[in-house]
């Protein structure tokens, strides 16, 4: 019997130290051989730019995607720590990380092409001095209407409630934007803490329930292509692409002023190619660079140089370039306490079921 | 041959168990045991502020799964189960007993429609019933030009394309059981049935279900329970507006961030499990063919 433990146990250390060797081996050729793991949201950067800056650099990158902050958060933190280099987050996304300690200062001396981000871009409230962060794209959960398919006027966010537009919507699958646009829609905050206004938010949602038949982050446009749904709140730039298909999608922004969001270099606080996250951060600001994926994601832009490339068809579209007075009314996702998260989660949860 | 082989006796009985049983043991320690253990002891797990796991025993997440919200959305995820599971039967029965009962030839090219949709990702197969049902696809500009609507149909996005979707995916574990019960039917059974008297309904519900019903047991075993745990269906078919078990505990680990609940409500979809599976053998199923 003795012996047999004996056994059991060699042939465990043995697997045990098989996995672990595994797992070194990995880890010290990906240092090696100059690699670099971004992880960005869905349909937001170009593979051409990906190529381009493998080729310039030699540096090998995987890209991995996300449709959520929160997903992207969950994701990080179940992974081996230094798994991802850089990160994509949202503004309040990026506080957090900061709060939480995951992210590691960035070396300025080596981007030198901060210089054409804007000014008022720079030193944001979610992380003074842009300590650990840059500026990439941001944009408006904005409206898109199908004009020849929706016969009322919409004008703002608690125009979507209304039951002519039943089963008729497409919106985001991200909790904080539907619950933050209800809010709005009654005239509270996007980041509404009071438990009561809370409750008739709920309530409000069983009216958007009704008209929402699909929540997609991905690729929302897609459904409004297609003709399977006729209006919804969706990324401002995805309104501009589905626009170029259909000549009868046009987009809004709400009268309440619309939910805001600005997404973010970071690099993680455990990143073993610090310097090749460094390059690929400087890389992407170029205006150059910058340009190619705004072609292709025609987002708001915090690179000044980059929208000066980009010309007049891109600066006055409203939907790529959402006009100041949209951006100075709307407000952002800010980070809220657990407590109220839940109640966030369970209003989330009685929406979908 | 045969002689040599029992004349040798090993000293011990370590070592051959050692090198037949120990790869195995150590295989389902690691990647059965040891993380349904961790599963099990996090949903007694707190969080804190950020949602991070704290060791620290509650049993608030369990009190959590009684809510009327989550309650629902069990009972419309079995609801949505048992519809695709006896669809499953309805269509997968008479194809599984075409393959099983051909001879010709024809049986292998049978057999294949049934495995090759395996050969591509469900997600991408998914995906393609949402191009094919939606407004300006396939479906509807043949409807369209043949004259039989006037705008589209709206397919997409409802309970049945959920369910539709589940059945698609899930056909292929029904009929395969009930391939090998039904090939294991003797033929001559039948033609007694018939020199007895019985007419073909009777001989269908008297002898040929009665002997295959342990291949429709497997089935409906092996459609169920992954059904209640296919969230992607519901996502991209229902658009997520009919969530389902699955779709909750997705959420519970991704945007919801909280570990310990999605752990009670993966550990509610075990017990589920396993009283399926149990009222199963007490209904005098076979361990066996369940492939487990």
């Amino acid at each position: 019997m003795k012996k047999r433990i004996m056994a059991l146990l060699a042939s465990l250390v043995l697997a045990a130290v098989s996995v672990t060797g595994c797992g070194a081996g990995t880890d010290s050729k990906a240092a090696g051989a100059g690699e670099l793991n971004l992880f960005v949201w869905t349909e937001y950067l170009p593979d051409s730019v990906v190529e381009k800056f493998q080729k310039e650099t030699g540096i090998k990158v995987n890209v991995s995607t996300y449709s959520s902050n929160e997903d992207m958060l969950a994701k990080v933190k179940s992974e081996t720590a230094g798994a991802y280099d850089v990160l994509n987050p949202s503004d309040y996304m990026v506080a957090q990380l900061i709060s939480q300690d995951m992210l590691r200062e960035l070396d300025f001396e080596k981007l030198p092409n901060f210089s054409h981000i804007g000014e008022s871009y720079k030193n944001p409230a979610y992380d003074p001095g842009n300590k650990y962060s840059v500026p990439y794209m941001g944009g408006a959960g904005a409206i898109v209407v199908n004009m020849a398919k929706v016969d009322i006027e919409i004008d703002s966010y608690a125009d979507l409630f209304d039951p002519a537009l039943e089963g008729q919507l497409v919106v985001l699958d991200d909790f904080r934007a539907v619950i933050g646009m209800t809010s709005k829609a009654l005239g509270y905050d996007l980041n509404e803490t009071d438990p009561a206004k809370l409750a008739e938010v709920s309530d409000k949602l069983q009216e958007l329930k009704k008209n929402v038949v699909l929540y997609d982050s991905d690729s929302p446009k897609s459904a409004l292509i297609s003709g399977d749904c006729s209006a919804g709140m969706i990324w401002s730039a995805e309104v501009a692409m589905a626009m170029e298909e259909v000549p009868s999608i046009e987009v809004v922004y709400p009268e309440e002023g619309p939910y805001l969001f600005f997404d973010n270099w970071v690099v993680t606080k455990e990143s073993p190619n610090y310097e090749n996250a460094l390059k690929w951060i400087d890389f992407v600001m170029d205006p150059e660079n910058m340009a190619m994926i705004l072609e292709e994601f025609p987002y708001l832009c915090a690179n000044v140089d980059a929208i000066e490339i980009m010309g007049d068809e891109y600066s006055n579209n409203k939907a790529k370039n959402p006009p100041a007075d949209a951006i100075s009314s709307g407000s952002y996702v800010e980070n809220l306490d657990s407590s109220v998260l839940d109640i966030y989660s369970e209003m989330w949860t009685k929406l979908k079921e | 041959m045969a002689k040599r082989i029992s004349n040798h006796e090993f000293k011990s009985n370590t070592m051959p168990a050692i090198v037949t049983v120990g790869p195995v043991a150590i295989l389902s320690l690691f990647l059965v045991v040891a993380p349904l253990a961790l599963v099990a002891i996090m949903s007694f797990c707190q969080t804190d502020e950020f949602y991070n796991v704290v060791y620290k025993f509650t049993a608030i997440n369990y009190s959590k799964l009684l809510s009327p919200d989550y309650i629902k959305i069990y009972g419309q995820s079995l609801l949505i189960a048992l519809i695709t599971t006896v669809l499953c039967v309805l269509i997968g029965y008479p194809f599984a007993y075409v393959i099983a009962r051909t001879k010709s030839h024809k049986k292998k090219l049978f057999y294949m429609l049934v495995i090759i949709p395996f050969w591509t990702n469900s997600l991408i197969r998914i995906y393609g019933w949402r191009t094919f049902l939606g407004s300006s696809g396939w479906l509807n500009m043949l409807l369209l030009n043949l004259g039989l609507v006037d705008e589209p149909v709206e397919f997409l996005y409802k309970t049945g394309t959920t369910v539709l979707g589940m059945v698609y995916c899930f056909i292929p574990f029904m009929v395969l059981p009930l391939y090998t019960a039904i090939e294991k039917l003797d033929g001559s059974l039948l033609e007694a049935s018939s020199d007895l008297g019985a007419k073909p309904y009777k001989t269908l519900f008297e002898v040929i279900i009665p002997l295959t019903s342990g291949g429709i047991f497997s089935g409906c075993i092996m459609v169920f329970i992954p059904c209640l745990g296919y969230f992607f269906v519901s996502n991209i078919l229902g658009g997520g507006n009919t969530d389902m078990i699955g779709n909750l505990i997705e959420r519970q680990f991704k945007s919801a961030n909280n570990w310990p609940l999605g752990a009670a409500l993966s550990i509610i979809l075990i017990l589920v499990t396993l009283i399926l599976v149990k009222i199963y053998q007490n209904l005098g199923g076979d361990m066996d063919s369940l492939g487990v």
